[in-house]
């Protein structure tokens, strides 16, 4: 049973769990001869529809995504510009997306002459893939995350390998590579150990101000050091798992870009895709909200082709999967439901309860959540990026926050300014609150370079405390990821040298006095 | 009284509920309480309790109570399956059998697959 309001007002509100199949027929409403085997979305497959049904999903929204021009001729001829990466985490429905590109566009065609005639039959096109060079498979292994849990990278590797002719290249990687200078200088990010800056964070102030980390700090600060660090500095489990996901993209991204992949492939259906729009949306991110279905990143910095990432089952349930993996025999790694203990009261995975509950119950409800966020737009574009995120952010991000929400007096300069003063506070009072702040010397903050849906992620505390308490040396030198530390010399020497201040000031009748005195004629 | 032999079956990571077993075996009898009771004593052929014929709701709450070795609550919710937890009866949906109302019968193949580990 759903609850969708309050019961004691509107009668529809408890909304009633019902059977989805009506009993009425049986037989495949595709060919029409077979008893059926599966129900998808209120319509009855048998077995051997069901996989020419799938396969035709997943075609059909890659395939108008694959060539440079989305709309060019594709029936004559699927060529990328680059080659394929596909993300593999071993679960249900990546090994339903890596099992869909083997099959279909990876399976060695017959040599025999009857099967060599013309057309897409030809020999040069057997030769030739869409995409160029070995598929390579990418996989982040997060177990040094999370205590107790145990390494599944040669499992996924056996997983990956066990292909005919092994078509794919597995590439294994680590959550801790994100803090890693080795991992960042082989995709090419730079030499980061050379860098001239090294940035921390100072994650107990809501500006995120930057903190040179000294030469002093300890050499046993490994990645996986840095990355335990980072984590326990985000102030919420739901922040934690944000963080955790944010941190995976990226990674196969840059690993990506350094292959030269024109497409990354990740295997978040229909279901999936809707939970993280909806808990997305939820953490702040909506102004990206087109980003979750599809998107194209540029890397920086600027390397190797734009990636296109797609979701190929977007059109396909997790139910569709699971159902492919067990007809085909093919099992998912099993893992920890709720790898972070505690993490089951976060916000995406409430939100994944919500909507695996409203899928078995109104299964079509799930795909109007998908349709409906992929009409959503912003009403401005950006061409700002997320430093940490990659996504668009929304320009002057924290003016727009500071003017909804007062969190401190004396960092709310414009937020006590004008109408939206607090009406128990004088105008020398709000002065005074705000003296401090704008005398002291400004240092460089993280907060302006990130997107609200990362700056809340960040700043965002908990009615419940600290996910661990910090103490105040680590809480103010907080690693940054590679790539963030990469743009941020760039982008913090630059706004250092060329930059122009413009701060608001709240100014009393005196100081207002005191400023044009020179000019005033005497009465 | 005839007894149901049936193989159950586990993927997706729902094994790890049980023992990490992915196949297992289950006699059951083929009347079953109408309370749904599930220790031996109902499950006795002289029990005094009224029966009805064995169905897919009993054989949840039956491996719920007797094979599940931890966290129940990721595996049952509301007297049935958690959602997100798919049943197919001999290779076929559960929902197009009636779902818990199928009535079970000898060599029956149950499996249950768990897709809540997306990705």
């Amino acid at each position: 049973m759903t609850s969708c309001g309050n019961p004691n007002v509107e009668k529809d509100a408890l909304m009633e769990r019902r059977p989805k199949y009506d009993g009425k027929t049986k037989i495949c409403v595709k060919c029409k001869e077979n008893q059926g085997n599966v129900v998808i979305r209120h319509a009855v497959y048998c077995k051997s529809c069901f996989f020419p049904l799938v396969q035709t999903r997943f075609k059909r929204t890659l395939e108008p995504s694959i060539n440079p021009a989305p709309d060019g001729p594709r029936r004559k001829a699927l060529r990328a510009a680059g080659s394929l990466a596909v993300g593999f985490s071993g679960g249900t429905c990546s090994m339903t997306l890596l099992d869909l590109v083997a099959k279909t566009y990876l399976t060695t065609r017959p040599t025999g002459n009857e099967s060599m005639k013309g057309g897409t039959d030809h020999p040069r096109n057997s030769e030739r893939g869409v995409w160029k060079g070995k598929p390579t498979v990418c996989y982040v292994e997060v177990c040094g995350a999370f205590s107790g849990q145990i390494d599944q990278t040669e499992v996924i590797r056996a997983i990956v390998e066990r292909y005919p002719n092994c078509p794919f290249e597995f590439i294994p990687l680590r959550l801790e590579d994100s803090f890693n200078p080795s991992w960042w200088s082989s995709v090419g990010g730079g030499n980061a150990v050379d860098s001239a800056r090294s940035f921390g964070l100072d994650i107990s102030d809501e500006e995120l101000r930057l903190t040179h980390i000294s030469q002093s700090t300890p050499p046993d600060s490994s990645a996986l050091t840095a990355l335990k660090a980072y984590l326990s500095s985000v102030p919420t489990l739901t922040a934690v798992n944000s963080t955790i996901q944010t941190l995976i993209r990226l990674l196969l991204f840059h690993t990506a870009a350094a292959h030269n992949a024109s497409h990354l492939l990740l295997g978040t259906s229909l279901t999936s895709l809707s939970v993280n729009l909806i808990s997305g949306i939820a953490q702040g991110s909506g102004f990206a909200v087109a980003e979750e279905a599809k998107e194209e990143w540029t890397p920086r910095p600027a390397r190797g082709l734009p990636v296109r990432v797609v979701r190929p089952l977007r059109d396909v349930g997790v139910k569709e999967c699971a159902i492919w993996n067990w007809w085909a025999g093919l099992h998912p790694v099993d893992r920890p439901w709720y790898p972070s203990g505690a993490g089951k009261n976060a916000v995406d995975s409430l939100t994944r309860d919500f909507i695996f509950g409203l899928e078995t119950d109104y299964p079509a409800t799930v795909s109007t959540i998908a349709r409906t966020c992929g009409k959503l737009a912003s009403k401005e574009d950006s061409d700002e990026r997320c430093i940490l995120c990659e996504r668009p952010a929304q320009r002057r991000v924290q003016d727009w926050k500071a003017q909804i929400s007062i969190r401190s007096y004396s960092d709310a300069t414009p937020a006590v300014s004008g109408i939206t003063k607090p009406t128990h506070l004088s105008d020398d009072e709000i002065s005074n609150l705000t003296q401090a702040k704008q005398e002291s010397k400004p240092e460089p903050s993280l907060a302006p370079y990130l997107c609200y849906a990362c700056h809340t992620t960040l700043t965002s505390r908990s009615i419940r405390g600290m996910t661990a308490p910090l103490s105040a040396q680590r809480a103010k030198e907080t690693p940054l990821p590679m790539w963030v530390r990469s743009t941020l010399d760039g982008v913090v020497a630059k706004d250092s040298v060329d930059s122009e201040m413009i701060q608001s000031k709240k100014l009393t009748s005196q100081d207002i006095k005191s400023q044009i005195e020179q000019y005033l004629i005497d009465e | 009284m005839s007894q149901l032999s049936l193989k159950v079956e586990f993927g997706g990571g729902i094994e790890l509920l049980f023992s990490k077993k992915h196949t297992i075996t289950v006699e059951l009898p083929a009347l079953v309480p109408t309370d749904d009771s599930t220790d031996d004593q109902s499950l006795m052929e002289d029990t005094a309790k009224e029966k009805k014929p064995a169905n897919l709701a009993y054989l949840v709450l039956y491996l719920r109570d007797r094979l599940l070795t931890e966290r129940a609550e990721l595996f049952v919710e509301n007297g049935t399956v958690r959602p997100g937890i798919l049943v197919l009866v001999n290779d076929t949906d559960w929902q197009l059998e009636g779902e818990g109302d199928y009535e079970l019968k000898d060599k029956d193949n149950i499996v249950f697959i768990s897709t809540l580990h997306g990705g």
